[in-house]
């Protein structure tokens, strides 16, 4: 067991766990943090992004001793209040998602894209987004919703 | 044109905000007091017998609460119509993954951990992974003995043609002919004959969310169960069934589903989560990992397919004789039917007058096959328009000549005899092909090539739908059919709004557990449009009805005289009540909210279909064999869209699951054991590899759902591969017979044609 002290979504958490826990498993069973999701479990879909310091991690492969200190931000830390973050809104604007399961992950994806470079260019989401898997949009109104924030097309 | 306010708009998703925000829960997000982890030992052996379980060792670590095997459960078999699966194993194994033991521990390590603490001894038998060997007198039977299977009669909705079930071939679960007209004397009349035979391979329906099922039992004994199956009512039968109880005492919750494309439609793990929930005394989740999901998880059926067709002297059909054998595994239990209903496709959108289908399914020792997307025709269109392709070339037309001279016109009847209305199989074709620049100039290695199919609107099965409406005057519809995130729930609140004239965000629609919602099938063979849209539009007529009976009473003016026009009622004195103030004097009087249910069977067989023409644009790497797609164009056939951004959305996310059937995707079995079993391995497409798509929609008015709609969930992904796999023969001259097409297969058939063409020079020097 190791103790632990870190941020997630701006609140302070404190947990003693196993070495060996995933950053993933920390967030759905310990923090009930369901938002996170998870799909492939071996680091390929992205459907378990989360933010580490401000850069994208797939939670799944991610102990969660590292995350020590650190501040985490999940897709529940996006929405302030009832309001919607313009990618959120995005996604739901232009078709960004069907079954929703990769969303988290895709919009964690996207933040950590627009926070690094606010005006990306249409080939440079795609392929940021490369490492996040989407079964049910074939990508397009992916790539199209962040493409809308990036061009400052939504308010919240 | 109708004129429409809600209905026609490119409406976001109504479930949008819950999917964004991470708060909508998924099978595998449900927690519950107390709730233990299940994980399954599974079988390492394509065919073996059980000798011993030692499970005792298991049993023994601390944090186990439940381990159990086959033989400790009800000697019943399970399935959705053939009931040949055990919930666990029982003697025997018949796939690498069969589940053997099941463990129910205070956390996934420690159930994890218990897997390995179990000794199996096993008697290795002979197996057979073909389908074709499999039905060969010599070949090792899956089934020593399927006489006490059971399996319902088919019904003849579903095929009133001569259906064999077990016949007396080795292994075959059931033989089915589709006939019309009369294959000797069409085939006297051929000028020329061409047979062809192509291999498919099973694929996994990729979806992101592994199957999860979740397992409470009440003091009572009555189930709550949550699944990640898209029918949660026919879930409910079927797992009653599996248990022996009534229906009713097993309710099946609510929860979105994270992807389906038709997998998601079996009880998967639900039953053995519900023995060792039943076990231990305490609620069990059971998630599946990826790794399961690609060796045991429940694939497109993979399929050999032979087609022997006759052409005339002025290259139309005459015939089509088809010889279809798909392998469904080692259990047919969650497979279709009797038949693969893809099979029909196997003359094509083409008029031809004398047609002969049989199809077989077949036993092997590997994963049971299951439904994926348009179940059985995108193997069949492979294979199909392949096949039209190879006519083509030996006949020396065009492919888009050759499809143009045979496709149906308007008046024709379908290949089995159906008979269409409004056809516009041509007008699809020859939209796809402007908009493709069919013809166009090329450059080198660069080719285009065709795939068609259509397929009619989904109309099995009754659908109903509540709607209420509470003293706020709120409005809010339920559905049983769960979320699969296809867009029907934002179809069916555009419908409810646009027949009340109201804005879209005042309809809300929720799904209700089958303890609450009324009767529905759910999801599946593009049905919700249509069947769920129809029962929602009597829903709304119920309401309607009901509310101004009690307006009229309240205006103390005959029912006759008072209309109801955009949220409010109207008498002939010009008298008006809105909604709010109509709810507000009711609820003293009567029990808020007032719930409406509409039903809706659809009584006749389809009379119309939706054609799909796809043009792929490849470019091929000829030192290399690598196919780039570079453009993809997708001409439907359509009737009025009603929801232009989630009817889009179907359009892409088919048309790229159908890029990865072309060009990447495969489960690799060796020695009957899928061997990528890891997404890394298994190759879905990224972001990084769609191509450009161009979308026409020819519109059309024929269609059987509100407003005149048809059905799109299952028409893009059909024809892709087959598209592909012309476009790459008129780049570089190369014909796979078999999917997908790799750069590995492309690049050897390069050096063996060039192999074959210096030989020739050779023979010709
Ligand atoms: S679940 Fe972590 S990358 Fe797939
Ligand atoms: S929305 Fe379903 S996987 Fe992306």
């Amino acid at each position: 067991m190791k103790p632990i002290q870190l941020r997630v979504n701006g609140q302070a958490v404190e947990r003693d766990i196993p070495d060996n826990t995933l950053l993933i498993d920390l967030l759905r069973n310990g923090l009930d943090l369901t938002g996170t999701k998870e799909g492939c479990s071996v680091g390929v879909c992205g459907a378990c992004t989360v933010l580490l310091d401000g850069q994208p991690v797939s939670s799944c492969l991610t102990l969660a001793v590292t995350a020590d200190g650190c501040e985490v931000t999940t897709i529940e830390g996006l929405t302030e209040g009832d309001r919607l973050h313009p990618l959120q809104k995005a996604f739901i604007d232009y078709g960004g998602f069907q079954c929703g399961i990769c969303t988290p992950g895709q919009i964690m994806s996207a933040k950590a894209l627009l926070d690094e470079n606010p005006h990306p260019s249409k080939d440079e989401i795609q392929s940021w987004m490369m490492g996040n898997l989407c079964r049910c949009t074939g990508y397009y109104k992916i790539i199209e919703s962040i493409q809308a924030v990036a061009d400052g097309k939504v308010s919240t | 044109m109708m004129d429409l306010a809600s209905v026609g708009q490119p409406a976001g998703h109504v479930e949008g905000p819950s999917k964004v925000t991470g708060q909508a829960r998924y099978t595998a997000d449900i927690r519950l007091p107390g709730l233990l982890y299940g994980k399954c030992l599974r079988s390492p052996f394509p065919h073996a017998r059980i000798v011993s379980i030692d499970t005792s060792q298991a049993k023994a670590l601390a944090g186990v609460h439940a381990v159990i095997t086959g033989a400790e459960l009800p000697d019943r078999r399970i399935g959705r119509f053939f009931l040949d699966k055990p919930v666990l194993a029982r003697d025997v194994v018949r796939f690498v993954g069969e589940k053997v033991v099941a463990v129910a521990a205070e956390s996934m390590d420690i159930a994890e951990e218990a897997l390995t603490r179990i000794a199996v001894e096993y008697e290795a038998l002979p197996a057979v992974f073909d389908p074709v060997k499999a039905m060969q007198e010599d070949a090792p039977r899956v089934h020593a003995d399927t006489s006490t299977y059971t399996h319902p009669p088919v019904p003849d909705f579903v095929h009133p043609g001569d259906d064999r079930l077990y016949p007396d071939i080795p292994n075959v679960v059931s033989q089915v002919f589709y006939t019309h007209g009369d294959i000797e004397a069409g085939f006297a009349q051929a000028a020329r004959e061409f047979t062809h035979t192509f291999t498919i391979p099973p694929v996994h329906q990729g979806y992101i969310e592994p199957h999860a099922s979740v397992v409470q039992i009440e003091p009572d004994g009555k189930v709550n169960l949550w699944i990640s199956n898209k029918t949660p009512f026919v879930a409910q039968a079927q797992f009653a069934a599996a248990l022996d109880v009534a229906e009713d005492r097993v309710c099946v919750n609510t929860a979105p589903i994270g992807g389906d494309f038709g997998g998601k439609g079996s009880l998967m793990d639900s039953v053995v989560c519900y023995h060792l929930a039943a076990a231990a005394g305490r609620p069990v989740k059971m998630v599946m990992s990826y790794t399961e999901e690609l060796l045991a998880g429940n694939p497109r059926h993979p399929a050999v397919i032979t087609l022997r067709t006759g052409v005339d002297a002025d290259g139309r059909i005459v015939a089509r004789k088809a010889r279809l054998v798909f392998s469904c595994g080692a259990y047919s239990a969650f497979t279709p039917l009797h038949t693969v209903h893809g099979s029909v496709h196997a003359a094509g959108p083409y008029r031809m007058p004398n047609v002969e289908i049989e199809v077989f399914r077949v036993y092997t020792n590997t994963v049971p096959a299951g439904h994926m997307r348009a179940p059985g025709a995108p193997q069949i269109v492979f294979g199909v328009e392949s096949h039209m392709d190879l006519i083509a070339q030996e006949l020396g037309l065009d492919p888009l000549e050759f499809r143009l001279r045979n496709t149906l016109i308007e008046g024709d009847a379908a290949p089995l005899g159906e008979k269409w209305k409004k056809i516009r199989c041509k007008e699809t074709l020859e939209a796809a092909a402007k908009e493709a620049k069919w013809g166009a100039e090329k450059a080198a290695n660069r080719g285009r090539g065709i795939g068609m199919y259509d397929r009619e609107p989904g109309a099995f099965g009754p659908s109903s739908a509540t709607l209420s409406i509470a003293a706020d005057a709120t409005l809010t519809l339920m559905t049983g059919a769960a979320d699969t995130g296809t867009g029907s729930y934002t179809v069916l609140q555009q419908v409810v709004a646009e027949e009340l004239q109201v804005p879209l965000e005042s309809v809300r629609v929720v799904q209700g557990s089958t303890d609450s919602a009324p009767w529905e099938v759910g999801a599946g063979g593009s049905r919700l449009t249509h069947m769920a849209g129809q029962a929602t539009l009597a829903a709304v007529q119920r309401l309607k009805e009901g509310l101004t009976a009690f307006a009229a009473r309240h205006m103390e003016t005959p029912s006759e005289q008072v209309a109801y026009r955009a949220g409010e009622f109207v008498n002939t004195n010009e008298q008006r009540l809105t909604l709010p103030t109509l709810m507000a004097a009711l609820a003293d009087r009567e029990e808020l909210p007032l719930r409406y249910t509409g039903e809706y069977v659809a009584e006749a067989p389809m009379d119309v279909t939706s054609f799909c023409a796809q043009i792929a644009e490849v470019e091929v790497d000829p030192a290399t064999g690598q196919v780039t797609l570079q453009k993809l164009t997708t001409a439907h056939d359509v009737g009025t869209v009603l929801n232009p951004l989630t009817h889009q959305g179907q359009v892409e996310g088919g048309a790229i699951q159908g890029v990865g059937h072309a060009l990447t995707e495969h489960l690799i079995v060796q020695d009957g054991a899928v061997t990528n079993v890891h997404l890394g391995d298994y190759k879905l497409p990224t972001s990084m590899d769609i191509p450009e798509m161009k979308t026409v929609l020819v519109e059309s008015d024929a269609g059987p759902a509100p407003y005149e709609g048809k059905a799109i969930g299952e028409h893009s992904n059909v024809a892709v591969p087959a598209a592909v796999a012309n476009a790459v023969f008129d780049a570089v001259g190369v014909r796979l017979m078999d999917l997908p097409v790799t750069a590995e297969k492309v690049y050897a058939a390069l050096r063996e044609k060039t192999a074959r063409s210096r030989t020739m020079r050779r023979g010709n020097s």
